[in-house]
C-alpha cells in the first residue's frame, strides 16, 4: 500500500520534473504510460512518496530525424507512435518492428520509449533494439544533463545506470547508412507474450559487400539485455556461414538465462543460437524489421 | 435474430454480481494461507481490526463450523485449526471499501507450524504418506475408506484388470505407455463474485454460480438454515466452463453479512481464482493397448490417477469421481477392458469440474495410444478406428444396454472427406494458410464419445404478459453465456407461432420457480426444450388467461448429492419413450500442424471438427460451441499450464496463464453430421462439451506424424518438440524433408469419402472469412 | 485528489486517492460497464477510451485522466449504435463479460483509421488484445470486420 501522503504531480516542463524527483518527499519516481509503475504499486513492489507523470511535458514528446537520418526521439513518445513514424520506419526499422510488438494495443497506447528502457526487464523487447543499433540516452538530472550509451544502461536486473532524481529525456539512434536492422521474436506458445528469446542485429555494408559494423544485442537471456561482441568481428569481411556461426556460438556461449514458463536455461541458449543465426542471415540478406525467419537452410 | 441479451452485452448494461451495490453495503477481502501444510497456531487481528474502515476481522472462531461441499462436505469455510493448500480460506476482513478491506488483510498475521506436506498425486498415495486429512471417512458423503490407503478421495473401477492383462498377453501389437497432463483452469474472465445479504434470518444470495436450486441446498446443509428462508437471486454469469458450481466463497459472504448485520459484497482478485478456486485435475494416465494382426483392438487397460487436491467438496457426483475418466473408452468396442481411476487428496488447491470433467486428460492418453499402437502395428490412425468404433445396437463390453444409436463411424468418414479437401480453396471454405518453408508438416486425428443425458428435473412457468400474445418465460437458470435463454425464446416462439420479440426470457430467483440441477453437464437445451414443448401444449389448452408452470421429472428433487449427468443416471421423465436406450454423441477432429525443426515451434494450421448432431436450434450459437471448445482444446493442447511448483501456483496472472488469443487461433472447419438421435421431442443433442475434449491428442497425433516424435506431457511445447528432435538425431542443419524416423500416420488418409449410410446427411459449415 | 474529466461526453468528477485506477473510478461512477478481471492490462476487459486511444483502465493511474476524454461502452452504444448493432447482429459474443472491451476495441481501431476498411491482419492484430474464453473469436472478427463496413 502506497503511503499515505503520496503526492502525484504532472510537470509542464523537465526542469519542474527534476526539481520534483530530487524533492524530499521520501522517494519520487517518473512515470511514463504508467503500466509498469500500476503494476509495481498493485503489487506492493513500491511504495513512493511522490509520483512524477512526464506526459503533460511537450518537449519530451518529440521526435525529430535530421537530415542524416540521426533520430532524437523524446523519452515520453509511446510505442505506438513509435511504431507508425515514418522516420523510425525509415532508419531504424527494427525498433519501429519492435515497438509495434511489445503487449498488446492497448499497452502500446501509453507505455513510453523511456519508460520501456527505464523499467529494466530483460524480457522486454526495446533494450536489446536499441543496443543493436548503438543507440545514446540523454539525461537530466540535478547536476545537469549527460548522455549515457545504452551499452552502460542496464546494470542488472530492473536496474539502471540513473542516478538519483535523474530522467531519461530523448533517445539518440545514429544515423548509418546503409544500415539493415532486425529484430527476431521468438514466441513459440502465444503470441501475445514476453518472447522466449529476442535478438536485435544490425549490419553496415558497404558497396563491394563487406560489412563496415556489426552489431547483435539479445534479449531474456540474463538479468540485463545482452551485446554479443563477437558481432563486432564480422566487419571488414563478407560474411559466410562460418562466420555467422561463429557469432551464433559466441551468443549462445554468452547468454546466462534462467529457468522460467518460457523454456528452460538450456533451451534459451539454444535458441540464443538459433536464433542469431537467422537474425545475422536476415540483415545480410538486406532484410529489415521483421526477418523473414525460417528454419535453417531454407 | 439476435441473442435475446445481445444488446445489453454490448452495451456494457448487463450486470453482473461484481456490478451490483446495495444500500449500506460492506466489502471483504480473504486471507490465505502461504503455506501447504500447517497447524494454525495463531491469528492476530488486532492491527487490521484498527485500520481505517475495518469493521470486523473474523476466523474460524466466528463461523459456522460445518465444511460444505457439492457432494462430500468436506471444505471448511475458514480454515480451523489446519491449513491444507496454500491459498486456502483462513481469516476474512469486511470494511467500508474493497480497498480498506485488502488493506487490512495485509495486516492480519498468522503463525504456523508447518507439516509435511504431499504435493503430487503418486506422493499422497504412497503408503506411509502424511495425511492431508486425519479421517476422510468421516465426512458426510465421503467414499473414502481407510482400506484405500492413504489420502484417496475415491477410486472406481471397471472391467477386470486380469481380463484386459490376458488379453492384452495374446495380442498381436501392444503399446503400454503413460501420459500426463498439467492443471488448468477455467479461465473465465469473470472473477468469482458474490453479494449476501442476511436480514430477519433471510439470507439473499447474489451471485456467479450456475446452480441456483443445488446452490440453496447446498448452503441449507452447511449453515443448517431452512432452504425455504434463502433465495438465490437471479444474475447472469461471466462465463462458468465448471468453475462455478460450488458454494465456493458464498457461505463465507453470507456469514459475514450475518456478522455483520449488513450486506456484503466478496469478489476475487484473479491471482485468487487462478491459485485458490477449483481447477482442473491433473492427471497420470497408463494406457495399454494390444490388437490383432488385423487392427482389431483385443483389450486395453486405462488406469488414471488424477490430483484431487487438498478437499474432494468440489467434485458434485456421487462416486467423487470423474465420469470422463470412466467413460473413457466409450468410442470402443473392446472385447477386455479395464478403467481404473484414482483420485488422491494432496496439499493444493482443491481441484473441481472443468468442461468435460476428466474427458481432455483421459482422451489424451487413449486417443494417442491408438496411434502409438496403429504405429506399432502399421496400420493407419484412421483406420485403426474405423475397425473399431462401437457398432449401432452392438454390444457394450463394458456392460449397459446396448446404444439406441452409435455414429462415431459416420462422424469419422466425414472428417476423412473433408481431409480430402484440406488445404484447399473451396468457394465455401478459404483454405488455412500454408506452412513456411521448410518446416515440417502432419495431420492427426482423435476421435470422441460422450454419453448424452437424459432428461433430468426442471421447471419453467409461462405468464401472460400483454396484447397480443406475448409471453413472459420465467426459468430457474441462469444465462452463463451459451445462449440458453435465447434457445428459450426462439423455442417458445417457434411452439407457440409468435414472434420471438413477443417472447421475454426471465431467470427468477430460487422463490420463484420449484425446481432445477442447474447449467452443466450439457443438460440445459435438452432439459429446457423438454418443458417448453410441454409447457407450450398446456399454454394453448388453457381455459383462464393464467400462468402455466410445468415440472420435469417432479419424483426426483434435487438436492445437493449427485448430477443426472452421465449418460443412464437420471430418471426418465414420464412419458419418455426414448428412456430405454441410452444415446451418444460423437465428436471426431484431425489437427494440421507445422514444425520448425530448427526451434521445435509447433504452428497448428487447422483443426477440423465432425461433429455428431440431432436437430440443432440455434445454429450459431451451436457453432460457437464447437468454436469456444475447440479453442479451448487447442489451449489445453499448447499454450495452458498453472505450472505448479512445491504447491504452489506460479502462473498467478492471465499474463502467465496463456489463453488462446485472436492471433492464435488456428484456422477452424466444422463438418456437421446431421440427422442423429437426440433427446426429447426437440430431438436434441448438447454441444457444450464435446469439441476441447479430441483437440490434445489430435495435436500430439499430427505432431508426430510431422516429426516422428511423440509428446506424452501437455502442453506440448517447442521446448519439447525440440529436445525430442534433437535426441532422435534430426533437429538442426537443413531440414530433410518431411519426418524422418517412423511416421506416425503422415499426411491424409486415404480412403473413403463421405458417402455411406443411408439418412446421413453432411454439411460443410465452413463458412466465410473465418479468422485463421 | 480531485479528478474531473469528460466521462462518455457529460462531465465527470471525482475524489480519489493519486493511486487510484481509471477502472475503479468509471465503475464507482455506476459505469459498471467496464469490467475487471486479469488486472494485469493483459485481458482487456478494463477497455476504455482515453482520447481516442484504447487504454487498460485497470493500469491507468486516474490522475492522468484529468482533463481528458474517456469513453466506455456505455456511452459508445449511444453515441454510435452502429457499433452495436455489427456485434448484435454477428452475435459477437457468449456470456457477454469480455464484450464491452471488445466494442471499445473496435472503436478505437476505427478511429485510428484514415480508411475504413482493414485488412484481416490489421484487425486481428489490433483486436488480439482482447480475450475471450467463451466465443472462439470467429464472431467477434466478423462483428469488427461488419462495423468497419457499415461507417
Amino acid at each position: 500500500m502506497p503511503a499515505d501522503d503520496l503526492v502525484f504531480s504532472a510537470p509542464a516542463t523537465v526542469a519542474e520534473a527534476v526539481a520534483q524527483l530530487g524533492g524530499d518527499d521520501g522517494e519520487a519516481i517518473a512515470m511514463g504510460g504508467g503500466t509498469s509503475v500500476a503494476m509495481l504499486l498493485k503489487n506492493d513492489l513500491i511504495e513512493p512518496g511522490r509520483i512524477v507523470w512526464l506526459g503533460k511535458i511537450p518537449g519530451l514528446r518529440q521526435l525529430m530525424a535530421a537530415s542524416d537520418g540521426t533520430l532524437r526521439i523524446g523519452a515520453t513518445v509511446t510505442l505506438r507512435e513509435l511504431a507508425a513514424a515514418e522516420p523510425v520506419r525509415e532508419h531504424a526499422p527494427a525498433l519501429a518492428y519492435a515497438a509495434g510488438q511489445v503487449g498488446n494495443p492497448r499497452v502500446r497506447a501509453v507505455a513510453t520509449l523511456g519508460g520501456a528502457l527505464v523499467h529494466g526487464d530483460p524480457r522486454q523487447d526495446i533494450p536489446p533494439v536499441l543496443l543493436a543499433l548503438e543507440a545514446r540516452v540523454r539525461v537530466a538530472g540535478p547536476s545537469g544533463e549527460r548522455e549515457i550509451p545504452v551499452a552502460g544502461f542496464h546494470t542488472g536486473f530492473l536496474e539502471t545506470a540513473l542516478a538519483a532524481g535523474e530522467l531519461v529525456t530523448d533517445i539518440i539512434i545514429p544515423a548509418a547508412p546503409g544500415r539493415r536492422s532486425v529484430y527476431a521474436r521468438f514466441t513459440p506458445g502465444s503470441e501475445d507474450d514476453y518472447p522466449t528469446v529476442g535478438v536485435a542485429a544490425s549490419v553496415v555494408r558497404a558497396g563491394d559487400g563487406r560489412v563496415t559494423r556489426a552489431t547483435l544485442a539479445l534479449g531474456g537471456v540474463g538479468p540485463a539485455p545482452l551485446l554479443v561482441s563477437r558481432a563486432g568481428e564480422l566487419a571488414g569481411r563478407v560474411p559466410g556461414a562460418g562466420d555467422i556461426e561463429a557469432v551464433a556460438a559466441a551468443a549462445e556461449q554468452a547468454a546466462d538465462p534462467v529457468d522460467d514458463r518460457l523454456g528452460s536455461a538450456r533451451y534459451k541458449k539454444a535458441m540464443a543460437r538459433e536464433w542469431t543465426r537467422r537474425a545475422l542471415r536476415a540483415c545480410l540478406a538486406g532484410e529489415r524489421g521483421r526477418p523473414d525467419s525460417g528454419p535453417a537452410g531454407s | 435474430m439476435s441473442r435475446n441479451d445481445a444488446w445489453a452485452k454490448a452495451s456494457g448494461q448487463t450486470r453482473y454480481a461484481a456490478d451490483l451495490s446495495l444500500p449500506g453495503m460492506l466489502h471483504a477481502a480473504v486471507v490465505r494461507s502461504m503455506v501447504p501444510h500447517a497447524r494454525i497456531l495463531g491469528i492476530s487481528t488486532k492491527q487490521a481490526e484498527a485500520a481505517d474502515g475495518v469493521i470486523g476481522v473474523f476466523t474460524a472462531a466466528d463461523v459456522n463450523p460445518h465444511p460444505y461441499g457439492r457432494s462430500v462436505r468436506d471444505v471448511p469455510i475458514l480454515a480451523s485449526g489446519v491449513v491444507r493448500f496454500t491459498g486456502e480460506r483462513v481469516a476474512a476482513v469486511v470494511a467500508e471499501s474493497r480497498r480498506a478491506a485488502e488493506a487490512a488483510a495485509a495486516l492480519v498475521e498468522v503463525s504456523y507450524d508447518e507439516l509435511p506436506a504431499v504435493l503430487s498425486a503418486e506422493e499422497a498415495i504412497a503408503p506411509g504418506a502424511p495425511a492431508v486429512h486425519d479421517a476422510p471417512w468421516d465426512y458426510p458423503r465421503a467414499v473414502a475408506r481407510p482400506a484405500d490407503g492413504p489420502n484417496v478421495q475415491s477410486r472406481v473401477v471397471h472391467g477386470s484388470l486380469a481380463g484386459a492383462e490376458e488379453a492384452l498377453s495374446r495380442a498381436e501389437f501392444t503399446v503400454d505407455r503413460t501420459y500426463s497432463t498439467p492443471s488448468v483452469h477455467h479461465g473465465y474472465l469473470e472473477p468469482q463474485a458474490c453479494v449476501a445479504a442476511v436480514e430477519n434470518g433471510r439470507v439473499r444470495v447474489w451471485a456467479a454460480n450456475k446452480s441456483p436450486y443445488r446452490l440453496r441446498g447446498q448452503l441449507a446443509e452447511c449453515l443448517e438454515l431452512d432452504p425455504a428462508l434463502i433465495e438465490i437471486q437471479p444474475v447472469p454469469l461471466g462465463g462458468d466452463f465448471g468453475g462455478k458450481g460450488s458454494p465456493m466463497d458464498i457461505p463465507l459472504c453470507i456469514e459475514l453479512s450475518r456478522l455483520t448485520g449488513r450486506p456484503v459484497k466478496l469478489v476475487l482478485r484473479y491471482v485468487e481464482d487462478l491459485t485458490a478456486t477449483n481447477p482442473r485435475h491433473p492427471a497420470r494416465i497408463r494406457v495399454r493397448a494390444g490388437c490383432d494382426a488385423g487392427g482389431r483392438l483385443v483389450g486395453m487397460a486405462v488406469q488414471a490417477l488424477f490430483n484431487g487436491g487438498a478437499y474432494a467438496g468440489f467434485k458434485p457426483l456421487a462416486n467423487v469421481n470423474l465420469h470422463g475418466a470412466e467413460d473413457c473408452l466409450m468410442a470402443y468396442d473392446i472385447p477386455a477392458s479395464y478403467i481404473e481411476s484414482v483420485i488422491a487428496y494432496t496439499n493444493t488447491v482443491p481441484r473441481g469440474h472443468m468442461r468435460s470433467p476428466g474427458s481432455p486428460q483421459s482422451a489424451f492418453a487413449v486417443e494417442s495410444a491408438l496411434d502409438e499402437l496403429a504405429a506399432t502395428a502399421g496400420i493407419d490412425p484412421a483406420e485403426l478406428r474405423a475397425r473399431n468404433l462401437v457398432q449401432p445396437g452392438g454390444p457394450r463390453h463394458s456392460g449397459g444396454p446396448a446404444w439406441a444409436e452409435a455414429r462415431g463411424g459416420e462422424t469419422l468418414r466425414a472428417l476423412r472427406a473433408a481431409l480430402q479437401h484440406a488445404g484447399t480453396d473451396s468457394p465455401a471454405s478459404p483454405a488455412a494458410p500454408s506452412p513456411p518453408p521448410g518446416w515440417r508438416q502432419g495431420t492427426g486425428i482423435a476421435v470422441y464419445a460422450r454419453g448424452v443425458p437424459r432428461l433430468g428435473t426442471t421447471s419453467i412457468r409461462l405468464v401472460p404478459a400483454g396484447e397480443h400474445g406475448r409471453v413472459r418465460v420465467e426459468v430457474p437458470i441462469p444465462e452463463t453465456g451459451t445462449g440458453s435463454h435465447t434457445v428459450v425464446r426462439n423455442r417458445l416462439a417457434a411452439e407457440l407461432g409468435i414472434s420471438p420479440d413477443d417472447v421475454e426470457v426471465v431467470q427468477v430467483s430460487t422463490a420463484g420457480l420449484p425446481a432445477d440441477p442447474g447449467v452443466g453437464a450439457s443438460r440445459v437445451t435438452v432439459g429446457m426444450t423438454e418443458a417448453l414443448s410441454r409447457a407450450a401444449r398446456a399454454w394453448r389448452a388453457r381455459t383462464r388467461d393464467e400462468p402455466v408452470v410445468v415440472e420435469l421429472g417432479a419424483g426426483s428433487p434435487p438436492g445437493p448429492a449427485g448430477t443426472p449427468g452421465a449418460a443412464g443416471q437420471a430418471a426418465p421423465a414420464a412419458g419418455d419413450s426414448a428412456a430405454a436406450a441410452p444415446l451418444v454423441s460423437y465428436c471426431a477432429q484431425a489437427a494440421r500442424v507445422a514444425v520448425d525443426p530448427g526451434t521445435g515451434q509447433v504452428k497448428v494450421l487447422e483443426i477440423i471438427s465432425a461433429v455428431d448432431t440431432g436437430q440443432i436450434i440455434n445454429p450459431l450459437a451451436h457453432q460457437m460451441q464447437i468454436d469456444g471448445g475447440t479453442v479451448m482444446g487447442y489451449g489445453f493442447a499448447c499454450l495452458e499450464d498453472l505450472a505448479e511448483e512445491d504447491g504452489q501456483v506460479l502462473a498467478a496472472s492471465l499474463g502467465d496463464f496463456k489463453i488462446a488469443s485472436m492471433k492464435d487461433v488456428p484456422s477452424l472447419r466444422t463438418v456437421l453430421v446431421e440427422g442423429g438421435r437426440g433427446v426429447g421431442t426437440a430431438n436434441v443433442k448438447p454441444i457444450g462439451e464435446l469439441a476441447n475434449v479430441p483437440t490434445a491428442a489430435a495435436i500430439a497425433n499430427a505432431v508426430a506424424a510431422a516429426t516422428g516424435c511423440r509428446v506424452r506431457d501437455l502442453p506440448i511445447t517447442a521446448e519439447k518438440v525440440f529436445w525430442a528432435l534433437r535426441e532422435a538425431g534430426t533437429a538442426g542443419g537443413p531440414a530433410s524433408g518431411a519426418g524422418d524416423g517412423p511416421v506416425h500416420g503422415a499426411g491424409s488418409s486415404s480412403g473413403a469419402g463421405a458417402a455411406g449410410s443411408a439418412g446421413e446427411k453432411a454439411a460443410d459449415m465452413a463458412g466465410k472469412g473465418r479468422v485463421r | 485528489m480531485k479528478i474531473s474529466f469528460t466521462l462518455n461526453g457529460a462531465p465527470a468528477q471525482a475524489d480519489a486517492p493519486p493511486d487510484a485506477l481509471l477502472v475503479d473510478l468509471i465503475r464507482g461512477l455506476g459505469h459498471t460497464g467496464t469490467k475487471e478481471a486479469c488486472g494485469v492490462g493483459v485481458c482487456g476487459v478494463c477497455t476504455v477510451l482515453v482520447n481516442d486511444l484504447p487504454v487498460s483502465s485497470c493500469l491507468y493511474l486516474a490522475a492522468c485522466a484529468e482533463g481528458a476524454e474517456v469513453w466506455t461502452a456505455e456511452g459508445l452504444a449511444r453515441e454510435d449504435p452502429a457499433l452495436i448493432r455489427a456485434f448484435a447482429e454477428c452475435e459477437g459474443m457468449q456470456c457477454g463479460i469480455c464484450t464491452p472491451g471488445q466494442v471499445v476495441a473496435a472503436a478505437a481501431l476505427a478511429r485510428g483509421r484514415e480508411r475504413p476498411e482493414a485488412t484481416e491482419d490489421e484487425i486481428r492484430e489490433h483486436q488480439s488484445g482482447n480475450l475471450c474464453r467463451c466465443t472462439g473469436y470467429q464472431t467477434i472478427a466478423e462483428s469488427v470486420r461488419a462495423y468497419l463496413a457499415s461507417r
